[in-house]
């Protein structure tokens, strides 16, 4: 599902960043994988490549078959859209829109009518437990309920690979538990997902940690 | 990806957003509604002024010059030094000879008058012209005809009569073919007659009788003698360039006044105060296109500001949406989308807000007087308008794109 080879990745600057010196790694569909290190050693860079959100300078990314390399704006945005699913630490939802709207709004970049995605978000809220909540502000949810909408959101394109950026880091432990849960049953129902976290806990759940450390696989 | 105008769903979204963020939409959207309806204003109030100042003088031959006869201040010809002088009806053929740049020369009598008709009497002039008059001060022919050749030939006992004063003396019956009777004579009535401008040559027109010259001057026994006289000069003539030969001409025919009598003739060129009114018309307009050309930048400038911290505060935002596959001109459009809705609604507000401003000041100067027409025309509407939308959108899309050259995950971090 997901194969490095020979990442690099440079800041630039006065004194140039060298951020990931090599990574090779190999995800396979239905993995469960968790990438932990220390902070600064570019885990969270390599996240970001992986979800195309940055590029790298040297080596080959494919996702799903896809090479990702050289992309316009216009086509990472679509692949963004069609293959991947986003989970972030501050949750990302649009704070003037509901539960709903912010679950369909990857639909909406899709063109899929507006009867369709709230029927699709709907669905996807039920599956997180928050038929209720749908007409609610995000500034109105619990920390662990703005984190399940935003896992609805990541799922309702149907992704193939779902990618969590410390998922938990804003949540207290009873909450952290409750949503790891929901991606180990996300990951039995075949979801492929890659969580970066620092937390031990997290990675203890995942069923492969890889560990970084100063821009390499340790 | 569907994306085009007939999209309801893109209409919806942007509604939705600019709904939802009301505080931000109100104060751009009066941005624009006070920079479209100053705008307006000015557009509307300089039309009304200028109409105003130039319908003081419409339909008048503005490049005129008037002859007034006097006292010699120079003994000439054995002549004494201070002998009067009168214009007379015999140097009107020697001044078109002697000119021929002047295209009319128009003598003008008059006395106070008094008029009657059955009971009713108004006051007013009584003034002699021939039809030359009608390219002197274009009036409006409202009823019947003006004085004509063969009335002022036969110095016929006919009138023209000033609108004001008709309607004073007939109210509201048929004047022409009607006697009115000045100073014991009984004039029929031709013609009614209003005034186009605010020019009184011997007080207002509309208070006045017209009677053919030649009558006028041997019913008042002024035998020979015109009071003043105006020529209208040809185009491309000024009343100036053809003073000498106008003052040699009326020389030729009176021996008292010396050649070298500059003060004996007076002549006003009321071309003169045209080209001052020309002057402050530009002067007005110049002021106009500066102030409207000011406002205009300044509600341009406003928007594109508002647009400016709009796109800032919004970059987050925005890095969700380009996360979550929105193309960055997807995300353009939707900026350039919302501020173009904005300033359609709330520059037709502004619009609108401005028409009524404009009626209320029309409605006080009616009260005080004096009407105004402060008027905004549609196409004007709506040329201030397109300017507000193209230039608004121009100055919202160089935030838009700055924002757009930034990087999703850079955005995402934006906060």
């Amino acid at each position: 599902m997901i194969s490095l080879k020979n990442i690099n990745k440079t800041y630039p600057g006065a004194v140039p960043l060298h951020v990931l010196k090599g990574i090779n790694l190999e995800i396979e569909r239905g993995e469960l994988v968790s990438i932990m290190g220390a902070s600064g050693s570019g885990k969270s860079t390599l996240l970001n490549i992986l979800g195309i959100l940055d590029t790298y300078d040297t080596g080959e990314y494919i996702l799903d078959g896809t090479l990702i390399r050289n992309l316009s704006e216009n086509r990472a945005a679509d692949l963004r859209n069609h293959k991947i699913g986003f989970v972030f630490q501050s949750f990302n939802l649009i704070n003037y829109k509901d539960a709903l709207e912010n679950v369909a709004l990857p639909l909406f970049y899709q063109g899929v009518s507006r009867r369709k995605r709230n029927a699709m978000a709907l669905e996807q809220l039920d599956r997180m437990g928050l038929r209720e909540w749908s007409h609610h502000l995000p500034s109105e949810l619990s920390g662990g309920q703005k984190q399940r909408v935003a896992i609805a959101r990541a799922l309702i394109t149907n992704p193939a690979i779902m990618l969590a950026d410390e998922p938990t880091g804003a949540l207290d432990s009873k909450t952290s538990v409750e949503v790891m849960q929901i991606f180990r049953q996300l990951n039995a129902e075949g979801m492929t997902t890659v969580i970066v976290t620092h937390d031990p806990g997290v990675g203890e759940q995942t069923n492969r940690v890889i560990r970084i450390s100063d821009g390499l696989i340790v | 990806m569907k994306l085009s105008v007939f999209d309801i769903d893109n209409w919806r979204e942007i509604g939705a957003t600019l709904a939802r963020n009301k505080t931000r939409t109100f104060l751009t959207a009066f941005g624009i509604f006070w920079g479209t309806a100053m705008l307006a204003i000015l557009w509307g109030g300089g039309d009304g002024l200028r109409a105003a100042l130039s319908g003081n003088f419409e339909g008048f031959a503005s490049n005129c010059a008037i002859v007034f006869s006097g006292r010699t201040t120079m003994p000439y010809n054995g002549y004494k030094k201070g002998t009067y002088w009168n214009l007379r009806t015999s140097d009107i053929d020697r001044i078109l000879l002697s000119a021929p740049e002047i295209e009319n020369v128009v003598p003008s009598s008059s006395a106070s008058a008094t008029m009657k008709y059955r009971d009713k009497t108004t006051s007013g002039q009584i003034e002699g012209y021939g039809p030359e008059f009608v390219a002197l001060m274009n009036p409006v022919i409202r009823k019947g005809r003006f004085i004509n050749d063969a009335d002022v030939a036969s110095r016929a006992k006919v009138c023209v009569i000033g609108e004001s004063a008709a309607s004073k003396l007939f109210g509201v019956g048929d004047p022409l073919g009607q006697f009115v009777e000045v100073d014991n004579i009984f004039y029929r009535v031709v013609g009614v007659v209003k005034s186009r401008n605010m020019i009184k040559i011997n007080g207002p027109l509309d208070d006045n009788i017209v009677v053919p010259i030649s009558t006028l001057m041997s019913i008042y026994n002024r035998g020979t003698n015109v009071g003043t006289m105006f020529f209208i000069v040809r185009p491309g003539y000024t009343p100036a360039d053809i003073k000498d030969k106008v003052w040699r001409a009326i020389r030729a025919g009176h021996p008292m006044i010396s050649p070298d009598d500059d003060t004996a003739i007076s002549m006003w060129d009321i071309s003169e105060q045209f080209k001052m009114v020309d002057n402050m018309m530009t002067g007005v307009n110049v002021l106009l296109l500066f102030v409207g050309f000011s406002s205009l930048l300044a509600g341009i400038i406003g928007v594109g500001n508002i647009m400016w911290i709009i796109v800032k505060e919004r970059t987050h935002e925005f890095g969700i949406r380009r996360t979550l596959g929105a193309r960055p001109t997807t995300v353009l459009r939707q900026i350039l989308s919302e501020s173009a809705v904005l300033t359609v609604i709330a520059g037709t507000g502004g619009i609108v807000f401005a028409v009524a401003m404009l009626g209320a000041a029309n409605l006080g100067m009616e009260a005080a007087g004096q009407p105004a027409e402060f008027q905004l025309t549609f196409s004007t509407a709506i040329s201030i308008l397109f300017i507000f939308l193209i230039l608004g959108m121009a100055a919202g899309t160089i935030p838009a794109l700055k924002a757009m050259k930034i990087k999703p995950i850079e955005a995402l971090n934006d906060k």
